[in-house]
């Protein structure tokens, strides 16, 4: 503890931004496994221990960096503000994500399995979409660009449309409660996660007040 | 997201911010040596006039406590005290209370830091026993010291000791090098005021007051530089404390903080937001102010480099024995080390209910205390 403060090491910021990106990379492990167990047959009770340590670790670096960031005030007074509070909102998004990806661990639990269905492959093709996404976003708090920010906006909010389509198409289908509710509700989950990895790639480009909303602040991402 | 502003990002580069310490302290030095010119300058008849009150050691602790309010440092006042003794208008018995003062009179800052809370009843109990438990320790340190050292001098006789080895005995002259170096724009600033007639009594009070002047500039600019040097350091160790908890080694870095931004101040007021927001406890907080209490004495055996007389170092050492004596009484034994803990917790928990008692206890504790105290025993 003495001693780090002789050492040289990376700023206060600089270690929270490392730490959000492998945040972000514990909530795609998460995703990934969790769908694995709804799409793709994997047992639930063999990757359920990994998905809840791992968003375990999620949660903890959640509020170990809120520590940080307080720290990160008290001593460098106002002059990174915006910083502080922009990553505030950044990793409460991220950890949302990896509670998303454990309700999608819990339809699996419930018994929910989309393995070798007639829609597995559009299925698992949003999945490997929504697992891409989030490589991408950890890509971009890495290194912001903000051409790239601007195409990874479209295609999350042209996905989030098609998702919330498919949603009211069960809430009205004429199929089985329990072929429509499981669908409803994993596009639900999906929605919400891109909802939030769309909000936090707001946070490259977006002046504060505007993170997490779209049109200049006028429409709400992750709440809809 | 907006980037970051790195410490050595902002206004000067990090070599030239050194360099501007380095003058700055160089300064500092000079003011003490002011200080000290500036009371040899007096008649002997002034001498005595201004320093009679502080014979009785208890008006002596309260001249420290509202001396050090008025500034706001302790560094600063301790850093006057060692001026006053190197002058030889006070002698080592007088200045030892006045240092203690000095050292209750600094945690006024940090108590004034946790009143940012006081809209938020769970944050600002914690805020204010953070900055409270700060008080408690001094006023046991000095409940306890002080008659200790009035009865024995054991403080002053170790202290002397030390001295004695360091630079030769009480009454010598001690040939500091550092003197050597802040004796020329010394005797520019006398010329220059002899220059336009100024002499004795009143030559010696600007010199004081130009002294005093530059003392607490340079001081808030150290601070200040120093600050935003080792800012990162600060938040890196500060995060590592996080994970670790507190203990002794928390102590340490209270120390080297505080060693390294010159203020006990902006180390225990550093804690105060993080006290609040609950990220760090107050049995973690507590030795970290105790590692700054020792830390700020660097500054005044600083400002004893620039002295004539081995005494002023006396009192320096004196400073650094009565913290780290403090620790050695009250901390080692849990039951003792926890009273300053449920004193301020307790205190917190009646400023919550009723705020009037937060008034009541730093208007009266640094303000009107001290003040009755001085225009009785004086």
């Amino acid at each position: 503890m003495v001693m780090s403060f002789f050492r040289k090491g990376e700023t206060g910021i600089e270690a929270i931004a490392h730490r959000t990106i492998s945040m972000l990379g514990d909530a795609r492990h998460s995703f990934d496994l969790a769908s694995a167990a709804v799409l793709s047959g994997a047992d639930p009770e063999a990757v359920g221990a990994d998905v809840r340590d791992t968003d375990e670790r999620i949660n903890r670096a959640e509020q170990e960096m809120r520590g940080e960031l307080v720290v990160h005030a008290a001593v460098h007074g106002t002059e990174n503000i915006a910083v502080v509070m922009s990553y505030t909102l950044l990793i409460k998004k991220i950890e949302r994500i990896g509670d998303q990806a454990k309700n999608i661990l819990d339809l699996a639990d419930e018994g929910v399995s989309l393995a070798r269905e007639p829609d597995s492959d559009v299925l698992l093709e949003h999945r490997r979409t929504i697992s891409t996404m989030m490589s991408e976003v950890a890509d971009l708090l890495g290194e912001p660009d903000e051409e790239k920010v601007a195409d990874f906006r479209e295609r999350a909010d042209e996905l989030r449309r098609e998702l919330e389509n498919q949603i009211r198409g069960y809430m009205h289908s004429e199929e089985p409660a329990s072929y429509a509710v499981p669908r409803a509700i994993l596009y639900r989950y999906w929605k919400r996660i891109v909802a939030n990895l769309a909000g936090v790639i707001t946070s490259v480009t977006e002046p504060l007040q505007h993170q997490g909303y779209a049109d200049d602040g006028e429409t709400d991402i992750t709440d809809d | 997201m907006q980037t970051a502003t790195d410490s050595t990002e902002r206004g000067l580069p990090t070599w030239a911010r050194s360099v501007v310490v380095f003058l700055l302290i160089y300064g500092f030095l000079v003011g003490v040596s002011l200080l000290e010119n500036g009371i040899k300058v007096m008649g002997a008849d002034t001498q005595e006039a201004l320093f009679s009150s502080v014979n009785n050691p208890l008006a002596g602790l309260f001249i420290g406590v509202l001396g050090t309010v008025l500034v706001q440092s302790s560094s600063a006042s301790t850093s006057v005290i060692v001026g006053l003794v190197a002058s030889g208008a006070l002698g080592v018995d007088n200045a030892v209370p006045m240092v203690m003062g000095a050292n209750l009179g600094t945690t006024v800052t940090n108590t004034l830091v946790s009143l940012g809370s006081m809209r938020q009843s769970a944050e600002f109990r914690r805020a204010f026993a953070a900055a409270t438990v700060h008080d408690f320790f001094n006023l046991m340190a000095v409940a306890i010291i002080l008659p200790l050292e009035l009865a024995t001098g054991i403080l002053s006789d170790l202290a002397e000791s030390i001295s004695d080895q360091l630079v030769g005995s009480a009454g010598s002259e001690w040939k500091s090098p550092i003197k050597k170096w802040v004796k020329e724009p010394v005797g520019w600033v006398k010329d220059i005021y002899e220059g336009v007639g100024l002499e004795t009594n009143l030559l010696g009070t600007i010199m004081v007051i130009t002294g005093l002047i530059i003392i607490l500039l340079a001081l808030t600019f150290i601070t200040k530089n120093m600050r935003q040097l080792v800012a990162d350091r600060v938040e890196r160790s500060l995060n590592a404390m996080l994970g670790a908890g507190g203990g002794t080694v928390a102590m340490l870095l209270g120390l080297i903080i505080t060693i390294a931004v010159q203020s006990s101040s902006i180390t225990t007021s550093i804690m105060i937001p993080l006290a609040a927001a609950g990220v760090v406890t107050l049995p973690n907080i507590y030795p970290v102010t105790l590692g700054a209490n020792v830390g700020t004495t660097i500054t005044a055996l600083l400002a004893a480099l620039a002295a004539s007389r081995p005494e002023a170092l006396t009192v320096g050492i004196v400073h650094t024995l009565f913290n780290v004596t403090g620790i050695l009484i009250i901390y080692p034994y849990k039951p003792i080390r926890e009273i300053p803990i449920r004193l301020a917790e307790g205190l917190a928990n009646l400023a919550v209910e009723r705020h009037l008692v937060v008034v009541i206890y730093v208007v009266g504790l640094f303000l009107i205390v001290p003040l009755v105290g001085v225009a009785i025993l004086r």
